[in-house]
């Protein structure tokens, strides 16, 4: 085995191990926004919740196959460690915008979620009487 | 608020236009539209002289409050789905001033305005659109409001 290859399994155990803490992460303290956005529709924001977490594995699990042989090559411990840290360091930026997007799509779900029960905007100028 | 009365000029065609694209869109707030020349509108609202409503739009809820101009328009975004959010960016201290203003320039030269929206375009598809959405009947449960 030879520096290559001990670089690919180093980024492969790291990588793969970062997307399942941060998913996890995700999964755990983004339920409570969820359920808020949908009402306390609990099924539905737990089936959701799942939904996004599945999206969020594909995406960075496929990234970083796809990102397994860009990159120096290794030929010795040093190399081995600096190509290492670029490639962890990518896939690290990568699930920090990922992140910050799922929870950008949670806000703005939970926001157009309160707007249903949000009090008219200006207050009434005068009052007249309503036949009904 | 169960409903919101929208009194509005069924003799302009900017009006009329508004109207349709009212009531087109899905709404929080049953939205329903009465012309304020109409006897509907008088015997609904027995006061109504005296908010000069040919002068700008008014918007009556169901428990007889008010809002006219800008901040009529600002409730009309407030009862949409997709306008709520644009509603309560609007319904702040210095945007409602300019929405204000400009909606009492808009009005004061509707029918200028509704002359040249004529000129543009035949009123056929207006009519279509207008019967889709037919106004209230003039006539509540109870007869109170049926045409003496």
């Amino acid at each position: 085995m030879n520096y290559v290859v001990g670089t690919y399994i180093l980024y492969l155990v790291i990588s793969v191990a970062l997307t399942v803490w941060v998913a996890r992460t995700l999964h755990k303290n983004g339920r409570l926004f969820l359920v808020d956005a949908f009402h306390g529709n609990e099924p539905l924001a737990d089936s959701i919740n799942h939904l996004l977490v599945v999206g969020f594995y594909l995406v960075n699990i496929g990234y970083v196959s796809l990102a397994l042989k860009y990159g120096d090559k290794a030929a010795d411990l040093q190399q081995l460690f600096e190509a290492l840290s670029t490639k962890v360091g990518a896939v690290l930026l990568i699930l920090g915008v990922m992140h910050f997007f799922n929870l950008y799509v949670f806000s703005k779900m939970r926001k157009r979620a309160l707007l249903h029960g949000a009090p008219p905007p200006v207050p009434p100028q005068a009052y007249t009487p309503v036949v009904e | 608020m169960k409903k919101l009365y929208i009194l509005y000029d069924s003799e302009c065609e900017l009006c009329r236009r508004c109207r349709v694209w009212l009531g087109q869109q899905p709404a929080f707030v049953p939205l329903v539209f009465v012309p304020f020349q109409s006897a509907e509108a008088a015997c609904r609202f027995p006061a109504l002289k005296e908010l000069h409503p040919e002068e700008e739009i008014v918007v009556i809820d169901d428990r007889g409050a008010v809002w006219q101009g800008g901040a009529a328009w600002v409730m009309c975004l407030w009862a949409l789905r997709e306008y709520r959010e644009w509603s309560l960016r609007l319904g702040q201290p210095v945007l409602l001033g300019a929405a204000r203003r400009l909606c009492t320039v808009i009005a004061s030269n509707r029918h200028k305005i509704s002359t040249w929206l004529r000129e543009a375009s035949s009123g056929e598809e207006l009519e279509r659109k207008l019967a889709l959405i037919p106004d209230q009947p003039p006539c509540a449960p109870g007869g109170y409001c049926r045409p003496r």
